[in-house]
């Protein structure tokens, strides 16, 4: 039961966190100055990119060790790494459409940055297709694995080869000189709360998900052995 | 290397002999060419050039996903591919060997496919059109390397025939951007020297898709 209490004691922290990062983004942040109200959804856009990024590595390193080592937790935790970075992944196309609308007057543009982004969740996409398909089976776990690695070798050149096609994404992170940057400190402090916020978030989702996959695993290889058993038993 | 060379020359004499693979990649790049001329209606001129090379690199997208499938699902049909994994065979070498087999289907493909555009788009066969060579290969060697991985996984699955272009496509975009940029500078009369940059994205879009296959290959022609 101990397992129980760290994943409520995870789900209160990021209740607290998410309560706090409202407050700041809706009472506490000043509005910025060109862009107006629109520009809070930045707190949540930046932590939503940040986690679906994370997470995508996260669904690559486990793959590199699931077929390192071949154990089951490994494809669990990749596995579950994908489901929850693709919720974030959607969430960061919306939540950039949403802004995008007022400030650039489109819904879409190709950028680079958006380019990337919705190329990445086709590839994540593709992957839970090919999970879905390949069911419950120990290849399945190793074409996941396989495509996992793939598609995070595909990442940076992806990046790169659409930043040479074009680019008109603000620079909000990266300063350069007389570039636009957070001017108040108040901004910086909620966009830190808001990745701590998301952070905690999608390792709360995490969790869930992992441990249920866990427990379908366990469940099983109980249904095999209960099989197995059952004919020996009639044997 | 005799393995490969011997899996290769396997795959080439069956295709010789009867096989359609080539037969059917031309014909799939021709009928794309088609249905392209029609979406686009391409008046000649700068604009032509630009839509003859998005049309001729859909139509290496396409050849590419049936070229792949065939060389590896081939062998799944009458269960050939547990010989092969039964044999001394070394997984990679069977990875390089398919790859090999893909990339001159491709090959084939892609030069009719070339000749067909300049005749569908109104341009002319000149020093231009053989500037777009090398990005094609590249781009063909890419996609093979990358299709045949994945067809390794899709021929296995049911309904695997879906999986194969909603994985290859997607990451096959880098190349994708590369080579319908140097194929448009290059038809639009740049030099191979402006086409560089966009050639190293297609070369290292390749090493590491090759390279990756190599590794990976022997996880997905697995045993059972």
């Amino acid at each position: 039961m101990n397992g129980r209490a760290v994943r409520l004691g995870l789900g209160l922290v990021t209740l607290a966190l998410m309560l706090a990062a409202l407050y700041m983004v809706f009472v506490y942040v000043p509005t910025e100055a060109d862009q107006g109200i629109v520009q809070r959804i930045f707190y949540f856009h930046v932590p939503c990119a940040w986690v679906a990024f994370a997470s995508f590595a996260l669904v690559a390193i486990a793959g590199v060790f699931y077929l390192w080592l071949g154990q089951q937790v490994w494809d669990d935790l990749g596995y579950a790494a994908a489901e929850s970075g693709m919720v974030f992944c959607t969430l960061v196309l919306v939540t950039g459409s949403i802004w995008a609308k007022p400030i650039w007057g489109a819904w879409w543009t190709w950028d680079s940055r958006l380019t990337t982004t919705l190329i990445l969740w086709l590839l994540y996409g593709g992957y839970l297709m090919l999970r879905a398909m390949a069911g419950d089976s120990e290849q399945g776990a190793r074409f996941g694995a396989v495509v996992g690695i793939v598609a995070a070798i595909d990442v940076p050149i992806v990046i790169v080869s659409v930043r040479l096609w074009r680019t008109i994404h603000p620079a909000v992170l990266v300063t350069r000189q007389g570039g636009h940057g957070l001017e108040d400190p108040r901004m910086v402090a909620t966009l830190l709360v808001s990745l701590a916020a998301f952070t905690a978030l999608f390792i709360w989702i995490l969790c869930l998900r992992f441990v249920t996959l866990r427990m379908r695993t366990r469940l099983g290889a109980l249904a095999r052995s209960l099989a197995l058993a059952e004919a020996a038993a009639q044997d | 290397m005799t393995s490969f060379v011997a899996v290769l020359r396997k795959d080439l004499l069956l295709e010789v002999r009867g096989g359609q693979s080539t037969v059917a990649l031309g014909a799939l790049s021709l009928l794309v060419l088609v249905v392209l001329v029609f979406a686009f209606n391409p008046g000649g001129g700068e604009q032509g050039a630009e839509a003859a090379a998005g049309a001729l690199w859909v139509a290496l997208v396409f050849s590419g996903m049936l070229g792949a499938t065939r060389a590896v699902s081939a062998e799944n049909e009458n269960g050939c591919i547990r010989a092969l994994l039964m044999s001394p065979l070394d997984r990679a070498a069977l990875y390089a060997a398919k790859l090999a087999a893909a990339f001159i289907f491709m090959a084939v493909a892609e030069a009719a496919s070339i000749i067909l555009m300049v005749l569908f788009f109104n341009l002319e066969f000149d020093a231009r059109v053989m500037r777009l060579v090398p990005a094609v290969l590249l781009g063909a060697l890419g996609f093979a390397a990358l299709a045949t991985l994945l067809a390794g996984i899709s021929s296995r699955l049911r309904g695997g025939d879906l999986i194969l272009p909603l994985l290859a496509v997607p990451m096959f975009v880098p190349a994708l951007i590369a080579g319908v940029k140097a194929s448009a500078s290059a038809l639009g009369g740049a030099s191979l020297a402006e086409l560089a940059l966009w050639l190293k994205v297609l070369i290292a879009f390749d090493v590491m898709f090759v390279a990756a296959g190599y590794l990976l290959f022997e996880y997905v022609a697995g045993e059972e």
